[in-house]
């Protein structure tokens, strides 16, 4: 089982990492966002530099320095979603091309072809959003806005943010699986992924400072894997900004990991469901 | 001891309406290259995929190495090779790494995955190119690196589904003599679906005719061809072909037969050649002239003719998955117009 699952997840790694257009795709737009919206809607340039203009703004950008480095934050954990879309496209592209076929008709278990699609779903969100992350602290050394990081570095601090950038990535790799298991044509699958894309990106917290949000949408938000990656991130990016969250990073990382067992029982069940024999 | 392969009154019907196989039954026996002939649409693929543990039976029962497909089909999978009729290589790997996926999925020992890989590179002709991405690969190259996938892991049963559908006759030949040296070398029981009916009298030891899902005939290629009873003459006359034309043929020396075909009649005889001259004289005689006179030897098309009563055609129909899908979207179209 181990050897066949990592076969197919190094097959699922060589082929994301050849297929650099949809690297690309995947920082797109959390790259545009950092460079066109974030450099433009910079919020604190519109409070007094006073103290208490300051205070106000650590409060609406919960300890957050300024509203880039609360933004940079958010498109670090929205790489989860733009990086996994691939996941759940390429069963398919395998479908389509015989692959899925081939590997069905092997004496595999579908737990290890669904189990090697999610495990790379994982991984390669990882090394994508530590690059955001170096990119928007790198605009802040070129005159541009820049991720301020006032937090000092721990370990702990380090496995807690990789930790939500795997879980919320195990979470909509799952959430794509699902979908690629069900969905026969692409242009369906890809119709389906935009329709989820921005209302799930709208609904988090992930752009808007916390501050400016009516109550109602803030409960909206706090629910939102997103936001719920996005608030670990900010608790240990920002000094200070645990006094402004309700629930400490471990918190987070629960309801995060909650949603992505609910989305792994739902896309295991299509999966297998798929990957049984026919008829 | 058990064949290799049994099938027993295999069923399948899709969606409750497509029946694509109607109670097939077989045995395979060990070390035997069998052909399952048939044109599109017959349920060759059908029947393949339910052998392979890979389509649920309707009902019936078949075993391969001895398993039930239907109760332990990831068994049976461990055991037989399966070489697809389309291309299931994944394009974005070299050759050499979908052997190495293909390796490890069937459990070639580490130790000798590397030897067995290069064995194979260089047995196909594809060592040259093994470190390329297959979607560079010509068609020839993909089908013998497709037959790699399938016996990685040195298979005592190998599955052919249409395997060199598209291939060129040079590549044909090239394929199938890799084929024949291996199931030489290594005792493989090969079980082959085609439609090239040349392919199968030329290298099956036996095979089965499939017609809308039911088997017709039995036997080996010659066998096959002695039921026609020696050859056939095909004569049309340039009028209506009567009654009194049928007894003139029947009359002839050694006639053995005499059937109607379309616009004329084939009349089955030991030797053709000696028949036409006869037969040529006798109409000039009767004052029938004739519009054409032909002579096949006994051949596979002829046999699918004497079997089904029509020609066998290459391109004929769509396949039964292909009928159950355009059924399923008809079906789904309909849903949808409904509401």
């Amino acid at each position: 089982m181990i050897r066949e699952l990592s076969a197919l997840t190094r097959r699922e790694l060589l082929r994301l990492s050849r297929n650099p257009q949809a690297i690309a795709t995947s920082l797109l737009i959390p790259l545009l966002y950092l460079l066109l919206f974030g450099q433009a809607f910079n919020i604190g340039n519109l409070l007094s530099s006073s103290p208490n203009g300051q205070v106000y703004l650590l409060q609406a950008l919960r300890g957050a320095p300024t509203y880039f480095s609360y933004f940079a934050a958010g498109m670090t954990g929205f790489v989860a979603l733009t990086a996994t879309l691939f996941i759940g496209a390429n069963v398919i592209f395998d479908r389509l091309f015989g692959v899925l076929k081939r590997t069905s008709a092997s004496p595999v278990s579908p737990t290890a072809i669904f189990g090697s699609r999610l495990l790379a779903g994982m991984i390669q969100p990882v090394g994508l959003a530590f690059l955001v992350l170096g990119i928007a602290i790198f605009l802040g050394d070129i005159g541009l806005n820049g991720l301020k990081v006032t937090a000092a570095f721990s370990i702990v601090g380090a496995v807690e943010i990789v930790l939500a950038i795997l879980i919320v990535s195990a979470m909509f790799a799952s959430l794509f699986l699902a979908i690629g298991f069900s969905i026969e044509q692409p242009q369906s699958y890809f119709a389906v992924v935009n329709a989820i894309n921005l209302p799930v990106l709208l609904t988090s917290a992930a752009l808007y400072p916390w501050g400016t949000m009516p109550a109602w949408f803030q409960t909206v938000a706090s629910y939102n894997p997103i936001t719920l990656a996005v608030t670990v991130l900010r608790e240990n990016l920002f000094a200070g900004a645990t006094s402004y969250y309700p629930y400490g990073p471990a918190v987070y990382l629960g309801g995060l990991a909650a949603w992505a067992v609910a989305m792994f029982l739902l896309a295991t069940f299509l999966a297998a469901r798929a990957l049984a024999p026919k008829g | 001891m058990t064949d290799p392969i049994v099938a027993q009154d295999l069923v399948k019907v899709y969606n409750g309406k497509v029946t694509a196989v109607n109670g097939v039954s077989f045995q395979v026996a060990e070390g035997e290259l069998f052909g399952f002939l048939g044109p599109n649409g017959a349920g060759k693929t059908t029947t393949v995929q339910m052998l392979t543990g890979n389509l649920r039976l309707t009902s019936g029962r078949a075993t391969v190495a001895g398993i039930d497909v239907a109760r332990e089909p990831l068994a049976v999978k461990e055991r037989i090779g399966l070489v697809f009729q389309e291309g299931t290589a994944d394009p974005d790997l070299t050759g050499r790494e979908n052997l190495e996926l293909a390796a490890a999925l069937f459990r070639v020992p580490m130790r000798s995955t590397k030897t067995v890989i290069n064995g194979l590179l260089e047995r196909l002709q594809i060592a040259d190119a093994a470190d390329r991405l297959v979607k560079t690969f010509s068609g020839g190259m993909r089908r013998r690196l497709e037959l790699a996938v399938g016996i990685i892991h040195s298979p005592k049963i190998l599955f052919l589904d249409e395997p060199t559908l598209g291939l060129d006759p040079q590549g044909r030949a090239g394929f199938w003599r890799y084929v024949l040296e291996l199931r030489k070398e290594k005792g493989m029981t090969v079980f082959v679906t085609t439609h090239y009916l040349d392919e199968a009298d030329e290298m099956c030891d036996r095979i089965a005719i499939i017609d809308h899902g039911k088997i017709v005939a039995t036997g080996t290629p010659s066998q096959l061809k002695d039921r026609l009873g020696g050859d056939v003459v095909t004569v049309r006359p340039t009028g209506p072909a009567g009654a009194p034309f049928e007894t003139l043929l029947r009359g002839l020396p050694r006639v053995t037969a005499v059937s109607a075909a379309e616009g004329g009649y084939r009349v089955k005889v030991p030797k053709g050649e000696e028949l036409i001259p006869t037969l040529v004289d006798a109409c000039t005689r009767s004052g029938i002239s004739l519009a054409g006179v032909s002579l096949k030897r006994p051949s596979l098309d002829e046999v699918f003719l004497e079997f089904t009563g029509r020609e066998f055609r290459e391109d004929e129909g769509m396949s039964a998955t292909d009928r159950a899908v355009r059924l399923g979207q008809v079906q789904q179209a309909w849903g949808r117009a409904r509401r």
